[in-house]
């Protein structure tokens, strides 16, 4: 009985131990997590959206033809169908 | 006359004996829940089949030169194969959620307690007649608790081979039973209020906090736990392999091709270890039993983590998703979406789920490597 007395004891200090070592680490992860977060959130692609979307528009003055073709090729199928 | 005598002494039914009949029929349960249940089907009917050809009389498939010798002896003894599916989980996870909420690891870290209770609870058995758990033995039962299988396959190779089927085929039960085990803690531990907490939309993640997250995390795990490397290791380089978007075709053939392959061996050498003779033993009714109990746990101190969250934030978490902190991914995430809609048609918990649920993937791995560091 005594050994498994001490078995207990033992488990205890692995569970106390298990217990604060993985808090330790993932508590450490949400501190890196946050610090990566801080310099490459999406925030500055955001600022970038606004460029990207004018990009898209200038992109969109070439596209009527685009659309068109695609637009009658649709039709076409559809017809087909 | 006498060739019909060796015939009839080689053949099965002069040769079976009740025990390995008896796992048979374990084997042929396991393939009912599988095909008509549809619990984790894509282990247990692997596992099940492995059941049934390793209590053939005279088969020989478990015996040195039998094919689920070979699949065991190289694949699970040498701990390769968890180590490719663990490679494979990496691939098919998205840290998404975590990143955009990262205290969320605290609840992975929380729902972690059921599997040290359960070390407790092992050694604790060994005041009843009969059980003779020695510490290694306790840490691979206790984790079960972790709900993740390769991680348990991967600590019971280690620390306790010859338990290893007994504590497969529990952890991949209970995992299957996830959706019938959780939501009664869960709701004997909320108010019908708590359930209907509606959480914040997650923020936008970029790709390069995609990308650096496996990277930090392998960091961590170099400096700190050394002893978690395999796991995370392999882990991390599947996940780095989906988000960098350079290794397309290994990423897939990492989440597809290679973890099916993987999956059918791992699952036939567990089925191996259910072999009459090792499995019929009073020892396995108590890993069933604290697997049960380690699971509970640890949803319950998910739960509870959460709940003390939502205290401290002043009701912006909803304390069912620390369930999801059990990884099980992802059947635990989708269990606390569907308690969370019981109690309000239009709070879909998913996503928020996601992210305990990814972070008990995390925690388990450490935890796992915290008792191979110190008990192996």
């Amino acid at each position: 009985m005594d050994s498994i007395s001490e078995q207990m004891i033992e488990a205890l200090g692995i569970m106390l131990l298990g217990m604060g070592l993985v808090f330790v680490f993932l508590s450490m992860l949400i501190l890196g997590i946050k610090l990566v977060a801080y310099k490459f959130a999406p925030q500055p692609i955001e600022h970038n959206e606004p460029a990207e979307k004018r990009d898209t528009g200038s992109a969109q003055g070439v596209d009527p033809l685009m659309v068109a073709v695609i637009t009658s090729a649709i039709h076409q199928y559809r017809a087909k169908a | 006359m006498e060739g019909l005598i060796a015939f009839w002494s080689e053949s099965g039914i002069a040769n079976f004996t009740p025990g390995q009949l008896l796992m048979m029929g374990v084997g042929a349960l396991l393939l009912y829940l599988s095909i008509v249940r549809g619990f984790e089907p894509l282990l247990l009917l692997p596992i099940g089949f492995g059941a049934i050809l390793a209590n053939i009389p005279n088969g020989g498939f478990t015996e040195e030169g039998g094919l689920l010798y070979f699949a065991y002896h190289v694949g699970i003894e040498t701990g390769v194969f968890p180590l490719l599916i663990f490679m494979g989980v990496g691939a098919l996870t998205d840290f998404g959620a975590l990143i955009a909420n990262p205290k969320m690891l605290l609840l992975g870290a929380a729902a972690q307690f059921g599997i040290f209770a359960t070390l407790i609870g092992a050694i604790g058995l060994n005041y009843v007649p009969g059980f003779e758990f020695s510490m290694q033995d306790a840490g691979a039962i206790a984790i079960i608790g972790g709900a993740d299988g390769p991680t348990a396959i991967f600590l019971a190779s280690k620390l306790a081979p010859e338990l290893l089927g007994a504590i497969a085929v529990a952890a991949y039960s209970y995992m299957a039973l996830v959706p019938l085990i959780q939501p009664p803690i869960m709701k004997l531990l909320t108010t019908e209020s708590e359930r209907q907490i509606k959480m914040e939309q997650l923020r936008e993640v970029s790709k390069k906090e995609k990308i650096i997250f496996p990277l930090m995390v392998l960091g961590l795990t170099i400096l700190f736990l050394p002893a978690a490397t395999p796991l995370v290791g392999m882990f991390c380089l599947g996940n780095l392999m989906r988000e960098s978007g350079v290794v397309d075709r290994l990423s897939s053939t990492a989440q597809n091709e290679l973890i099916n392959i993987v999956t059918i061996f791992l699952g036939l050498a567990v089925g191996s270890k259910l072999s009459a003779d090792k499995f019929l033993q009073l020892e396995t009714l108590g890993i069933l039993l604290l697997g049960a109990v380690a699971f509970a746990i640890g949803t319950a101190t998910g739960v509870l983590m959460a709940k003390l969250m939502c205290k401290m934030s002043g009701g912006k978490i909803n304390p069912l998703i620390g369930a999801a902190g059990v990884s099980a991914v992802p059947m635990a995430a989708r269990v606390v979406n569907k308690v969370g809609l019981e109690s309000n048609q239009h709070n879909f918990l998913l996503m928020h789920a996601m992210g305990p649920n990814v972070a008990g993937v995390l925690g388990s791995a450490v935890a796992a490597g915290v008792l191979i560091a110190v008990l192996g």
